[in-house]
């Protein structure tokens, strides 16, 4: 899953340790997650993107495997 | 904080590590305290039995602290922690199992059970090492 909070988080001029305390969770948490290296749960991600102004899908971008769209392997098997 | 916003959440995320240090200075301390009255002698066997069950109220307090600790962590700490713990548990496995059979080669002694806690605070000191770095 990517995400745009890096550049959200720039674009509000935040630091990492401000917005880990807006949403309420460590600056390592915040870091992860900037870094791709950690997902999120739902609330937090929830959390993220009220503290934006945004909805969840502003924020984070579903990285679906081509097995898993229309006209992939999943769907043909199904088809 | 944010300029001009209020957080979403207010709860304090961590512990203080100071309550955390001061228990655990105190169990310690009692810990000692009754290993000290159990290696003198002229007491009675009930009476060395109290001194034997007297650091677990304060070992109990101290379990109860880590646990709220870890309860009051965010999910990402969380994460973090149970890789550590995971690592911790599965290393101190793998040194006990090791060392007993070095103990049927007669390599080496017989294992003093309290060098096991040693090995898992070791292990784990090495564990969250390891997971922090994996999500930097």
């Amino acid at each position: 899953m990517k995400n745009r909070l890096r550049v959200l988080r720039a674009e509000k001029n935040w630091t990492q340790a401000e917005l880990a305390e807006l949403v309420g969770v460590s600056r390592q948490a915040i870091m992860a997650v900037e870094n791709g290296k950690y997902d999120p749960a739902l609330p937090l991600a929830f959390r993220l993107a009220r503290a934006f102004g945004k909805t969840v899908e502003e924020v984070f971008v579903w990285d679906e495997p081509a097995s898993l769209t229309p006209g992939g392997q999943h769907f043909e098997k199904e088809g | 904080m944010c300029r001009g916003h209020t957080p979403l959440i207010t709860r304090n995320s961590i512990e203080p590590i100071s309550t955390l240090l001061i228990v655990l200075c105190f169990a310690t301390a009692i810990d000692i305290g009754a290993g000290w009255l159990l290696g003198r002698p002229g007491f009675e066997p009930h009476t060395r039995i109290v001194f034997a069950l007297l650091p677990i109220p304060a070992n109990l307090v101290l379990v109860g602290l880590i646990v709220r600790s870890i309860r009051n962590l965010d999910e990402f700490l969380r994460h973090v922690h149970l890789e550590a713990i995971a690592i911790a548990f599965l290393l101190t496995g793998l040194a006990v199992f090791v060392y007993g059979y070095l103990e049927k080669a007669r390599a080496v002694r017989a294992l003093n059970m309290g060098t096991v806690w040693i090995f898992m605070t070791l292990f784990y000191g090495i564990g969250y090492v390891i997971a922090a770095r994996h999500y930097r």
